[in-house]
């Protein structure tokens, strides 16, 4: 098991996040990504996702989010930029020659910013604009394009197994993002097999179970 | 100039966009980070009504793509990484401001360009509508504490690491989706920097290229 106190990489987690993002925090991506190449790893656990972050935990994340990473003295943020320094560790995860690299870290910035981003604003419409007044109109402005960034996906996977010749860090974060679409995959039965293939690979699996774990520990009671 | 004709660096871009996209179209980040380094890159332009082939190149239908000597790259954010990857005046070899620059250029992508998005999906095409009216104090104050915390992690810096880096070509040009707006212009700091970014002689050109081949391609009128 990856998971391991004494592992010199380092990464950031919520110690709680609620039931509907549990498994959507991209943490999991990291794990992911580091279980796919069995490089051991420890969680620091941070406050709550909606807790105020101390400056310290700012100077490292300007934003206050997870997660942070750190090896041998080096610390980066955001998970596309993590995961560009773990698949350079291991050609399984980031292929080595020039234009196999370009394809890879093409589809993850797709995944970052042509798909998530339509998802992700559903998502914030439905929990945050429930019950508001403006939610059905958002909503119903913000499906088509998510409609039809699905669709143009769909259609570019096509009857592959992966977005390129083998797995890589752009299939990881696009069915980690994927994740996040709910009914609106259903109309793509070759994206449902596409994110059915990456969350049963075993990797994926020992990710997700640790994520759980740490992100359901509750605060500790005063004694 | 960097644009020629016979460079192995091609971009593509579209022959004309109406007026409201002209000067935000995202091959202007690829060209820009080409004059910063010097870099000649030719120029393949498409019309609106792109082919069906080219969804295979661009899935989305989008530009830019690149191709480098048959390295075909799409989205900007990963081209402007391949960019810099060739010259260190985009991204210093030291390891920790390499892992620095790639993460905040990832941050302008992932974390302050979706609330754009959606602030251009309240603004632009969705004017006037009842439900944006209704929607956009919410999200701007949200985007607002975000770019708050930008602003301090910039402090009195003029670039993002100290020194500019591609990183800078990310976020100025994430930032001024924004920049007549007050999200952006009652937070000076910011202001400055994006200004700072488009006082830049690379910008100004690659500004220049875009809008050149808008010019040559404007639809004649009715």
């Amino acid at each position: 098991m990856p998971v391991d106190p004494d592992a010199k990489i380092e990464i950031t987690a919520y110690k709680s996040v609620p039931p509907f993002a549990q498994g959507h925090i991209k943490d999991v991506r990291i794990r992911w990504a580091l279980e796919e190449i069995g490089q051991p790893y420890r969680a620091r656990l941070i406050g709550g996702i909606f807790e105020e972050k101390p400056q310290e935990y700012l100077a490292e994340q300007p934003f206050g989010q997870v997660p942070v990473y750190k090896e041998d003295g080096l610390t980066l943020f955001e998970s596309g930029s993590i995961l560009i320094n773990i698949g350079e560790k291991d050609e399984r995860l980031l292929p080595r020659d020039n234009a196999g690299r370009g394809r890879a870290i093409s589809w993850m910035i797709a995944a970052l910013n042509s798909v998530e981003p339509p998802l992700q604003t559903l998502i914030v419409i439905d929990v945050f604009g429930d019950g508001k007044d403006w939610h059905d109109g958002a909503k119903a402005a913000a499906l088509p394009f998510a409609r039809k960034q699905l669709a143009n996906l769909s259609r570019a996977l096509g009857d592959r197994e992966w977005l390129e010749d083998s797995f890589t860090i752009g299939d990881l974060v696009m069915i980690h993002v994927l994740r996040e679409a709910d009914e609106l995959i259903e109309p793509h039965p070759n994206l449902i097999a596409y994110v059915e293939r990456g969350t049963s690979r075993p990797a994926f699996q020992r990710a997700m179970t640790a994520h759980l774990e740490d992100c359901a520990v509750q605060e500790l009671q005063p004694a | 100039m960097a644009v020629n004709d016979n460079a192995s660096f091609e971009i593509t871009a579209f022959k004309w966009v109406p007026d409201f996209a002209q000067g935000f179209v995202r091959d202007l980040r690829p060209r820009w980070a080409c004059e910063e380094i010097g870099l000649d890159y030719s120029q393949r332009l498409l019309g609106l009504e792109r082919p069906d082939s080219y969804f295979a190149e661009q899935p989305w239908g989008q530009v830019p793509v690149i191709n480098d000597g048959g390295v075909r790259m799409f989205e900007s954010g990963a081209i402007l990484l391949h960019i810099a990857e060739k010259d260190e005046r985009l991204m210093r070899r030291d390891p920790q401001s390499r892992a620095s620059t790639i993460s905040w250029l990832f941050a302008a992508y992932n974390s302050i360009e979706p609330l754009f998005f959606e602030l251009g999906n309240i603004d632009l095409f969705s004017k006037g509508e009842q439900w944006a009216e209704l929607r956009r104090p919410g999200l701007v104050e949200f985007l607002g504490q975000r770019l708050d915390r930008l602003a301090t992690a910039l402090g009195d810096r003029q670039w993002l690491l100290g020194e500019f880096s591609v990183a800078d070509i990310a976020m100025v040009t994430v930032l001024r989706e924004g920049k007549e707006d007050d999200v952006i212009r009652s937070r000076p700091s910011l202001a400055a920097y994006v200004d700072r970014g488009e006082a830049r002689p690379a910008f100004g050109r690659a500004l220049a290229a875009q809008l050149a081949v808008f010019k040559e391609h404007e639809p004649v009128a009715a």
